[in-house]
């Protein structure tokens, strides 16, 4: 940045405009392309697949008309699904921004460091192999939180080490995975092709009362991890600076951990452990609204967009073969996450 | 610099006089296990300039860390205005004593302007994120460390002295009463250091009462109205520069030997090392 702020005439008392207006102005333009980006996505899904539809047609039947097929077609299989992908993504990125700010770190994403793959463990656990004891979200709510607990155990430093952090989290996804194939050898046989599409991340097959389950998450984690980004902002100053504008760094930090872990948990058990939308969707935010901080609403319409779009790549890429849309998120997160790899590697190295 | 930052009198509670607003009583301080600071008591004076020398590891940082209670003591309690620091509010804290740590941690692709604009986060509510009169205090606070010209400029892009000033912006822009400082001259150069000084003995004219920590002694000595040496953890001589810093003492202290003379220009003590005998 070369443009140098005039500076402020000698006595007179500067401008009453708020510094951080650009950064603050863009991410409100971010927050309405992602949902723009969504919205479209979502509209054209509806009228995509073995039955195409008109844009009439969908209209109808959202209005309350149409055949039953019609119906079915648009609100009982694609809406649900896109609605699924839409909040799952707003909720993995979110999750996504708090954990890097806590961590200071853009590897510190929950699909990196295992989280997404404790939650999947968790759900399959509820769901396969102790069916009726908890519901399946809350099972994946405990599941990203034993994981995440034996990450920050795992380092020995906390979440200070983000090498180390990388690596433990390998080590706790690989073991989480090998749990949920041991679940999976154990289910009946339908259980088990359902869950193995899943465990890649997929958002086929989604009802109404997953919408709800994500939905509702969201309704009451998004505000508290807004309300959350400010105090997270000036821990990314070091506890003593937080500590000095009256945040108390460790309460802070443990509320992000918690609200990230329910984030997960709920996104997982709807979508699936759906990699690398946690990991990316907050870096693109933050590039496209330049602003500091975890960029909550930046990085929750960023996921969304990310997701849905995924999804229909997934969906239709390759004629007549629908891939899960994990298959896609993964693809091209690896890319991400290796360059930020080596990156980190060579500082570290440094 | 003649408008003072505004916010800066402790509104609410009760302001006991001329008694000490800032006190450590019998404070232990500890890293995990071993003792840093043992037993320490320490009363800043009111609207004092009070600052803390002493060699590097004797606990300064330390002690500053749990006079602005980002450090629990192990035992002992630190009182601001009199009441127990810990029980009090962490914003409520924050609108009265703001601290500038050794080592903050800048964030990635932040300008000077919105660093220093987080000093307000005491003054902020959450529906209520931002006021004319923290655009008022942001802009004041940059002009007093003369970072005005910064303030588009990504603060990571700048020099260590320039940076440092931009810090001490944000905590200016606290609008506190008390300000506790760990070594705010440290990367600036010879001219720029003083100036800092300069604006430290006037926020403390304007009525502050400020803690410093500071390595160079004729610094400290020139202006301070409260010095306080430490070694090892312990308050070794505490009071008027003109009692505390002396030839005993320093020797003392710091394992020197040298002359203090008259500072030419304030009369204060002013240390020479002696010429080390040739062997
Ligand atoms: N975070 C920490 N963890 C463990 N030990 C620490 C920590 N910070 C400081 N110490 C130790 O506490 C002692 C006092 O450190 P402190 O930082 O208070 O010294 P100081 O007087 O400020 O020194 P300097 O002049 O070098 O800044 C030192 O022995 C140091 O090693
Ligand atoms: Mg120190």
């Amino acid at each position: 940045m070369s443009v140098l702020a005039r500076p402020a005439p000698p006595g007179s008392v500067a401008p009453l405009q708020r510094p951080g207006g650009a950064g603050r102005r863009r991410s409100v333009v971010v927050v309405a392309a992602g949902v723009a980006v969504t919205l479209a996505t979502a509209f054209a899904s509806l009228l995509l697949g073995r039955l195409g539809l008109t844009p009439g047609e969908v209209l109808d039947v959202l209005g309350g008309g149409g055949t039953r097929i019609q119906r079915w077609a648009v609100l009982t299989d694609r809406l649900p699904r896109v609605a699924v992908g839409a909040l799952a993504g707003a909720a993995f990125a979110v999750a996504g921004a708090l954990l890097q700010s806590v961590t200071r770190n853009p590897l510190g994403s929950p699909d990196v460091i295992g989280l997404g793959s404790g939650a999947a463990a968790g759900a399959a656990a509820a769901g396969l192999v102790w069916p009726g004891i908890v519901p399946v979200p809350v099972g994946a709510l405990l599941g990203a939180a034993v994981a995440v607990a034996a990450v920050w155990l795992g380092t020995g430093r906390g979440f200070a080490a983000p090498l180390r952090m990388v690596v433990a989290g390998i080590a706790v996804g690989a073991m989480a995975l090998a749990l949920v194939e041991l679940a999976l050898a154990r289910a009946s046989r339908e259980d088990a092709l359902d869950i193995a599409t899943w465990i890649h991340g997929s958002l086929a097959a989604r009802g109404r009362e997953d919408v709800a389950v994500v939905g509702l998450a969201l309704l009451v984690l998004l505000p508290l991890a807004l309300a959350l980004s400010r105090p997270l902002a000036a821990v990314e100053m070091g506890d003593d600076v937080a500590t000095g504008l009256g945040v108390p760094p460790g309460r802070t930090r443990g509320l992000g951990v918690v609200l990230a872990v329910a984030l997960t948990g709920s996104a997982v058990s709807v979508a699936g452990p759906v990699a690398f939308v946690a990991l990316t969707a907050p870096q693109i935010a933050r590039r496209l609204t330049g602003a500091t901080g975890p960029g909550v609403g930046a990085a929750a319409a960023v996921g969304a967009a990310v997701l849905v779009l995924a999804d229909q790549v997934a969906q239709r890429a390759v004629p007549g073969t629908p891939y899960p849309v994990g298959v896609v998120t993964g693809a091209l997160g690896g890319v991400y996450l290796a360059l930020l790899l080596v990156r980190e590697w060579r500082r570290s190295a440094a | 610099m003649s408008t003072p930052v505004p916010g800066t009198v402790a509104a609410g509670g009760p302001v006991a006089g001329d008694a000490a607003p800032l006190v450590a009583e019998g404070v232990t301080l500890a890293y995990d296990g071993a003792d840093v600071v043992h037993d320490l008591t320490l009363a800043v004076p009111r609207a004092s300039f009070t600052v803390v020398i002493g060699p590097n590891g004797c606990g300064k940082s330390t002690l500053l860390r749990a006079l602005a209670r980002t450090l629990r003591p192990r035992s002992g309690r630190v009182l601001l205005e009199g009441r127990p620091i810990d029980g009090l509010r962490p914003k409520e804290v924050a609108r009265r004593l703001a601290l500038l740590p050794q080592s903050p941690v800048t964030p990635e692709a932040i300008t000077v302007a919105d660093l220093v604009a987080r000093g307000r986060y005491p003054h902020q509510r959450l529906l209520r994120p931002w006021s004319a009169s923290d655009a008022v205090a942001v802009a004041e606070a940059m002009a007093a460390t003369e970072v005005a010209d910064l303030a588009a400029r990504p603060v990571a892009d700048l020099s260590g002295g320039q940076r440092q000033r931009v810090w001490l912006a944000m905590a200016l822009a606290q609008g506190t009463d008390l300000l506790l400082l760990d070594e705010p001259t440290t990367y600036l150069d010879i001219a720029h250091g003083v100036e800092v000084m300069d604006l430290l003995a006037r926020l403390h004219d304007e009525g502050r009462t400020l803690v410093a920590v500071l390595h160079d002694l004729n610094q400290a000595a020139r202006y301070a109205t409260h010095l306080v040496a430490m070694r090892d953890g312990r308050v070794v001589a505490q009071g008027a520069p003109e009692d505390v810093v002396t030839e005993t003492l320093v020797h003392e202290v710091f394992g020197l030997a040298c002359r203090v003379v008259p500072d030419p220009e304030t009369g204060t003590p002013l240390v020479v090392p002696r010429r080390r005998a040739r062997g």
